[in-house]
């Protein structure tokens, strides 16, 4: 179960499948994104294919007889039309052609008719239709997937492309169980099995033939937890998200004035770097006594090397070359990361910020509270999106308390001159009526269990102010795992799959409306106590991109919820 | 127990529960106290089951491989493994050495392995489905239709071509000939753009099909290109050179036609295009392919030296790395020659010259560059003679528990001065396992006749010339069958020797 091994394997097949020779490959936007996230450019080197070229930039009519071409697009109307104006003058020699995702029958019949010179050599449908982000994260880069509250249909159309390619290429014929009363969830839970039931020659996988259970496709609606994804989170990768942005494994440094010129656009991929792939789950402390310890092994290095003395030190010096250059790399790129987020951090005052994050996210001390966020609020250091973030937890946490007072704090986010729009947004997005499950541990005298859980947490009391706060999907996780019943929240489409009093081995996860890296997180440390856990969404968000997709997804809603707010909700209240 | 995986290996051979330990005869199961009681024990009882200790030890060494392949990261094992070789190679010296060599051979094979175990344990890739058999049914019978029409205009056009008269008259009458005309006065529009004919807009055929269209909608194939089509040899040209017209250089078709002989001419130009880049560019993978089993040899080559292993040489090493250097220099030549072929700029072709020049200074960069250096002599000759030392230390341990084990017991007082004489031999033989020359040289002046030194001698020979062609994998293997030629020789000398001694 690891994603990147999943769509390197397929990429590794087209290379081998199309035989020796130089080749082009050509991709669309999303493949291109697809393939650029598991190989550089030097990895498809290696393999001959020494040209990249968009299906749609409509270039130069120059032929190249010479060379191969593999074709590796998603099934879309366009991409088909292109490829048969392609095929009907072809520039190169021989075509390998692989679909990203079930294609209709229809449409290879049209392809079949404009080959007239014959030079299609194969046609395949190999599934790597999602962006692997981690070994156990993909993402379908949907940052918008819901108006009105409900699907854009493009987005349900791509998420149940993208989740059908996870399966596929993992060979998994799950149960497919979906939140409750959440209405995107349920209809995606439909059309996956409507999928699935149609093409059930391709998900007849016999491993299910040792009685073991089968997988769980677990779908689940991001409202249920919108904490997590407000939050400022400390663990390395989430960090760098969250105040930089990593966009396809991408940071783009190039609007911060104080970074050299090569580190514009830096590169995390944890399967090339292996610092990146052993520290992203790390937290912002231990980076950095990491990074002080590379250096120091660097430094070690970089001496040894400033002892060239004779004409034999220097040949070794240049034989060594590679990894050096490799190596220092490596350390100025991470170092420079970290110059950038701690100056952000002391810059907004965020260690302050995020303590309070984590008190309201935890902690039900209403009036205490009420007080510290006034006072941070009003502190012309912090940001006025930190301000925002800060108001719109209270609103989540406190919407039912008798005193809360988000009018007022609204005010002052509204006299600094804020959008206070967001609020209002957000508590009709994910409010009380329509979460479920206990997201801040609200828990009824009765439930026995639940309740001493949460006492004997507290008397552990609190190892670091900074971490207090589990995403919700750890919960729901353990449950599954534990055998606990499911079917009231998370009803199964296709029951008859389902195992008596079993839990599942493999568990895929999809978020709708995004996954956040500390779930990610979540996951991994699961994984690693022995789950086999797949997560994925249909974005990975941070906390601005969040707010973007709650404002983007009520609008056009009637805000019912939210009465006494009304004066703050319209956009242009500033 | 658990500390070392041969302990359980024990109990089944000893054929009960209790673990039996000491200098065990493999075969009867008697403890002999000492290595030379031992060796002598089984010279005498089971000179004539050789066959059963083989199996036996296979039996030994297929465990002992399982284990290791078990948890082969844990690192007492290969101490474990160590523990056990002497004892093997003291029973097997009295046994023939073939069955210490198999079980030399089966470690080796077996660290081969290992890294191919380690691969296995990889994903399978994943689901997939293949459409090409139903693009092909679509597609293969347009093709064939198209197949069929286009040969018949090539043979039209191989008849029209062949005695075309100059003459445009006789022309107009042999191009009717050959193929039949369209009646044109029924046709009042162009079929194909649907315009009226008159005075100005006359009727034309295509000389292929003999269909009728205007001007504007006609095609010109050049008779050059027409006789390539044809495959008619051009030596006709004079007669075409005096055509004044450049239409009357031309033969006329229409669309369709062309069409179809474009497609076919194309098709035939992307099966045999092979220009001067392609010729370089599968020179350049072939000397990659050729080094590339190099590049592990020098990495193995270097490891041994590094071990203290005398297989190979230091100038086996030194010289792979030049052959190695060699390449990579012919590779970078002929990658900057690819770069110099003409191309448009900033078109693809450029691009991909760029390409190809990037991954060959990558290729070198990271395979070859990156190799480690030769190892220092001084450094080597440190490591043999650090192994040779350990050897001999781990002899000496054994002869001194050897005799303080036969103190303890008391034995008979005559064996006592054999085992002197054995213990002596014994280290000698152990020793010749590290410096096998010297022994050789005393056997060669004496029995040149032996078949054995014969067949030493020949491999020696063969081991000289595989390494002028640097086919160090043979050198490998050739060197493992000397040594167990040396010590079945050896082993041989001693056991006519030993009778002697007795008596």
């Amino acid at each position: 179960m690891n994603l990147i091994s999943g769509i390197k394997l397929y990429i590794e097949k087209m290379c081998t499948e199309s035989g020796p020779g130089m080749k082009i490959i050509l991709l669309d936007k999303e493949t291109t994104s697809i393939i650029s996230m598991a190989f550089s450019q030097s990895d498809m080197l290696q393999r001959e294919v020494y040209l990249f070229e968009r299906l749609d930039s409509g270039r130069s009519n120059e032929r190249l007889k010479y060379l191969k071409c593999i074709v590796f697009i998603r099934p879309t109307k366009q991409n088909i039309q292109l490829l048969a104006n392609e095929l009907r003058n072809p520039k190169y020699s021989a075509y390998f052609i692989y679909f990203s995702n079930i294609i209709p029958r229809t449409d290879i019949k049209y392809l079949a008719e404009c080959d007239e010179s014959e030079s299609v050599r194969e046609v395949k449908e190999l599934y790597a239709d999602y962006l692997c982000v981690n070994p156990n994260l993909f993402s379908l880069n949907l940052p918008n997937c819901m108006t009105n509250l409900n699907w854009l249909p493009d987005a349900l159309k791509r998420s149940v492309q993208g989740i059908t390619a996870v399966l596929l290429s993992l060979k998994l014929n799950p149960v497919i169980r979906y939140r409750a009363g959440s209405q995107v969830a349920q209809l995606l839970a439909k059309l996956i099995y409507d999928q699935i039931t149609k093409e059930s020659s391709l998900f007849d996988f016999r491993g299910n033939a040792d009685g073991a259970a089968p997988p769980l496709l677990l779908l689940l609606d991001r409202r249920d937890d919108p904490v997590t994804s407000l939050l400022h989170q400390w663990s390395y990768q989430a960090m760098v998200h969250e105040l930089l942005q990593i966009r396809n494994n991408r940071v783009d440094l190039s609007e911060r004035p104080s970074v050299p010129k090569e580190f514009k656009e830096l590169v995390l991929s944890g399967d090339q770097d292996d610092f990146y792939g052993n520290n992203m789950y790390a937290n912002y402390g231990e980076i950095g006594s990491t990074i002080k310890q590379l250096m120091e092994e660097f430094q070690r290095k970089a001496n040894d090397h400033k002892k060239v003395e004779s004409i034999a030190d220097m040949k070794n010096f240049i034989e060594s070359y590679p990894q050096f250059k490799k190596m220092s790399g490596t350390v100025q790129k991470h170092l420079c990361i970290m110059g950038e987020l701690s100056s952000i951090t002391n810059k907004r005052n965020l260690f302050e910020v995020s303590e309070l994050e984590q008190e309201i996210a935890c902690k039900a001390e209403h009036s205490a509270q009420l007080q510290r966020i006034k006072k941070l609020i009003a502190d012309e250091r912090v940001s006025i999106d930190d301000a925002i973030k800060l108001v719109a937890l209270y609103a989540l946490r406190y919407e039912r308390h008798a005193n809360c007072d988000t009018s007022g704090l609204l005010q002052i986010i509204k006299s600094r001159g804020g959008n206070t729009q967001i609020v209002p947004a957000l508590i009709e997005y994910a409010g009380t009526h329509v979460r479920q499950g206990d997201l801040f541990n609200m828990v009824r005298i009765t439930d026995a269990v639940k309740l001493t859980r949460i006492l004997i947490k507290g008397l552990k009391g609190v190892e670091n102010v900074f971490t207090q706060h589990t995403p919700l999907l750890k919960e729901t996780l353990e449950d599954v795992f534990k055998g606990r019943e499911l079917d009231p929240l998370y009803p199964a489409i296709n029951s008859e799959l389902v195992p008596f009093r079993r839990p599942p081995q493999e568990v895929v996860v999809f978020i709708i409306g995004g996954a956040t890296y500390e779930e990610a997180l979540t996951v991994h440390q699961l994984n690693n106590a022995g789950y086999r856990i797949i997560l994925g969404g249909t974005t990975i968000h941070n906390s601005q991109s969040f707010i973007n997709e709650v404002l983007a997804a009520t609008n056009g809603t009637q805000f019912k919820h939210t009465k006494s707010m009304i004066k703050y909700c319209s956009p242009d209240n500033l | 127990m658990s500390g070392n995986p041969f302990d359980d290996e024990d109990a089944p051979s000893a054929g009960s529960d209790e673990i039996l330990e000491g200098f065990l005869c493999p075969i009867c199961r008697a403890d002999l106290k000492s290595i030379d009681f031992l060796t002598e024990h089984f010279a005498r009882q089971h000179a004539e089951e050789e066959d059963a200790l083989k199996s036996v030890f296979k039996d030994i060494f297929s465990k002992a491989k399982k284990k290791i392949l078990n948890n082969f990261e844990d690192d007492r094992n290969r101490g474990a493994l160590a523990g056990v070789m002497p004892t093997a190679s003291a029973a097997s010296a009295a046994g023939g050495a073939s069955a210490a060599g198999a079980a030399g051979g089966g470690a080796g094979a077996f660290r081969t392995q290992l890294n191919i175990y380690s691969n296995m344990a990889k994903q399978s890739v994943g689901a997939e489905r293949s459409y090409l058999e139903y693009f092909q049914s679509v597609r293969n019978p347009r093709l064939e239709r198209y197949a069929s029409e286009t040969n018949k205009l090539i043979i039209r056009l191989h008849r029209l071509l062949k005695d075309l008269p100059t003459d445009a008259v006789q022309r107009k009458h042999h191009e009717q000939q050959t193929v039949p005309w369209l009646d044109g006065s029924s046709v009042k529009l162009c079929p194909n753009c649907a315009k009226s004919f008159h005075i100005a807009r006359r009727q034309h055929h295509c000389r292929l099909c003999g269909g009728i269209m205007c001007h504007d909608c006609s095609r010109f194939l050049q008779l050059e290109n027409a006789m390539q089509l044809a495959s008619l040899s051009s030596t006709r040209g004079e007669p075409l050179q005096q055509m004044r017209h450049h239409e009357d250089r031309a033969i006329r078709v229409c669309q369709h036609c062309l069409w179809l002989l474009d497609t076919r001419q194309d098709m035939h130009e992307s099966r045999t295009c092979r220009p001067m880049l392609v010729h370089v560019y599968e020179e350049i993978r072939q000397l990659q392919k050729q080094v590339s089993p190099d590049l592990d040899m020098y990495v193995k080559i270097v490891n041994s030296l590094l071990d203290g292993e005398s297989i190979f040489t230091i100038a086996d090493a030194g010289a792979l790395r030049g052959k190695i250097g060699q390449v990579a220099e012919k590779i970078d030549l002929r990658s900057k020659r690819i770069l110099t072929i003409h191309s448009e700029p900033g078109s693809r072709d450029e691009a991909l010259k760029k390409a190809i020049r990037l991954s060959c200074v990558q290729a070198i960069k990271e395979r070859m560059l990156s190799l480690p250096p030769l190892p220092d002599e001084a450094l080597i000759s440190q490591m043999q003679e650090r192994r040779r030392m350990e050897t001999e230390q781990r002899i000496l341990t054994e002869q001194r528990m050897a005799m303080e084990a036969y103190e303890r017991y008391g034995a008979a007082n005559q064996t006592g001065i054999n085992t002197e004489h054995r213990s002596f031999a014994q280290g000698s033989d152990l020793q010749s396992l590290n410096n096998w020359s010297a022994p050789q040289a005393s056997t060669t002046i004496s029995s040149v006749d032996d078949p054995l030194i014969e067949q030493i001698n020949i491999i020696k020979g063969y081991i000289k010339q595989a390494r002028q062609d640097m086919n160090f994998d043979v050198v490998e293997t050739l060197e493992l069958n000397l040594r167990e030629l040396q010590r079945e020789v050896y082993e041989r000398q001693r056991r006519s020797s030993t009778p002697q001694l007795d008596s």
